[in-house]
């Protein structure tokens, strides 16, 4: 090999065979100084990723995260905003309006400990009352002079915007969080559930617009089905915002209850049910729930499915009391589902769901006759938020 | 009056579905504020029956 005083010679002047190994595009170089140049190329970026890898990791998932959060700070301000331009057109007098509407949103709920589990269920459900109770209270005295299904729009709204507030609140902790101490694998688990939570986020924002105009929701399928069952018979409130009526199905009697409509409520179908069954109805021979259920990936929108159980969502004190109350009486507890994603049931009512109504009117009448004989009684249920379907 | 905005990536329009109880003659309209499943609306243009709102849903608008 041949060897130079200057690092780099033209190759023109050395003949081939002789060339150095270490030859760059043409020219030789000091072997020495190839190997250093070896030594940057190859092994210097393996050093840098080896020490300073997580801290550039962390620092793509800082600017990722940083750009989601600038988008949920945007949606959570578009629903504030949304809600405020709701109330100011009801309520134009009142100029401290937008600083307690924003008080509003910054209002939260305590849930029981559950240290000592037993009993939690009735503390649960006295806590999320009083919460009920206070958000009514709250609007009914901001805006005295508006309609009751005006009112259930705002208590919705507010309920949009707050869990919106919430998210962008909890997930900036967590960025600031990760940035100060430059955690990588907390930015990471932010930056994983991001998309999902934007997706959200989205929903929740356009559900604004559907409350706002009191179109019926992808949730409210339920009440839907039971409220084409209740049309043109007499009704009775048995709780607050839930009515009940009474139809006959070949030979057998049919105790239909839902939230009323058209404003935005749940009712209160747990101690409707209760009342219910501890009253003249005791010889139930069968409960039957419609609700809306969440589909797995791959699930077709507004598919109907029938089974066991009790169907409805929430924090699981509705659920627990009606468990509770068809177990002690041995009634057994059936349930018709509604296909539909989060995104859908939250968003304004999608055709396929509404055109499952007939599905399910099919699906109950079935279970009524296979399950309950000539002479006996049944209770239907349509569970979910009945803004846009009424009775 | 223009169907609700839903979302900003995808737009989707409602609509009422008017329907007679007697003979079925159904109308599908653009939602309009006050409207709700089960309201009764005016009479049949075709039999003079009852009309009501049968369904109201989100529908993708149709292209062209």
């Amino acid at each position: 090999m041949q060897l130079h005083n200057n690092a780099l010679i033209p190759t023109s002047s050395v003949v081939q065979s002789e060339l150095n190994p270490l030859q760059i595009t043409g020219l030789t170089m000091d072997p020495t100084l190839a190997l250093a140049l070896q030594l940057i190329l190859f092994i210097g970026p393996f050093l840098v990723l080896m020490i300073w890898g997580q801290r550039i990791q962390a620092n793509i998932s800082l600017g990722e995260v940083g750009r989601s959060l600038s988008r949920l700070n945007m949606l959570r301000d578009k629903s504030r905003q949304s809600l405020l331009s709701y109330v100011t057109k009801r309520n134009a007098k009142d100029p401290q309006l937008p600083k307690k509407m924003d008080d509003f949103l910054e209002y939260f709920t305590i849930m029981p400990v559950s240290m000592d589990p037993a009993g939690v269920v009735k503390k649960m459900d006295h806590i999320l009352t009083s919460q009920d109770d206070r958000i009514r209270a709250e609007v009914a005295s901001l805006m005295p002079d508006i309609s009751d299904v005006e009112k259930s729009v705002v208590e919705n709204m507010v309920s949009v915007a707050t869990a919106l507030n919430q998210i962008y609140k909890v997930i900036r902790h967590y960025y600031l969080l990760g940035k100060k101490s430059s955690n990588f694998y907390l930015l990471t688990q932010l930056q994983m559930i991001m998309p999902m939570l934007l997706k959200q986020a989205d929903a929740l924002v356009s559900a604004m617009g559907t409350l706002e105009q009191g179109q019926p929701l992808g949730d409210g399928i339920g009440p839907m089905a039971v409220g084409w069952l209740m049309k043109d018979k007499p009704k009775v409130q048995v709780e607050r915002d839930t009515v009940m009526a009474e139809t006959d199905y070949k030979g057998r009697k049919v105790v239909l209850l839902k939230a009323e409509g058209p404003k935005g409520s749940t009712g209160e179908l747990d101690d409707a049910l209760i009342k219910v069954l501890e009253g003249v109805h005791g010889d139930t021979k069968a409960i039957i729930m419609i609700d809306a259920a969440l589909k797995l990936e791959g699930e077709k929108t507004g598919e109907v499915a029938e089974g066991v159980g009790a169907a409805i969502g929430g924090y699981g004190v509705e659920k627990f009391k009606i468990e509770e109350a068809a177990f002690k009486k041995g009634i057994p507890l059936y349930a018709v589902i509604v296909k539909e994603s989060i995104i859908e049931a939250i968003g304004a009512m999608k055709k396929e769901v509404s055109e499952a109504t007939a599905e399910v009117h099919r699906a109950v009448y079935r279970l009524i006759e296979q399950t309950v004989p000539e002479n006996g009684k049944v209770v239907v249920i349509g569970v979910g938020n009945t803004l846009g379907v009424a009775q | 009056m223009m169907g609700a905005e839903l979302g900003t990536s995808q737009k989707q329009v409602i609509y009422s579905i008017e329907e007679c109880e007697k003979c079925g003659l159904k109308n599908k309209r653009l939602f309009m504020q006050g409207d709700y499943v089960i309201k009764k609306m005016g009479q049949c243009p075709r039999c003079s029956s009852q009309l009501i709102i049968s369904a109201i849903y989100a529908e993708a608008p149709i292209k062209g």
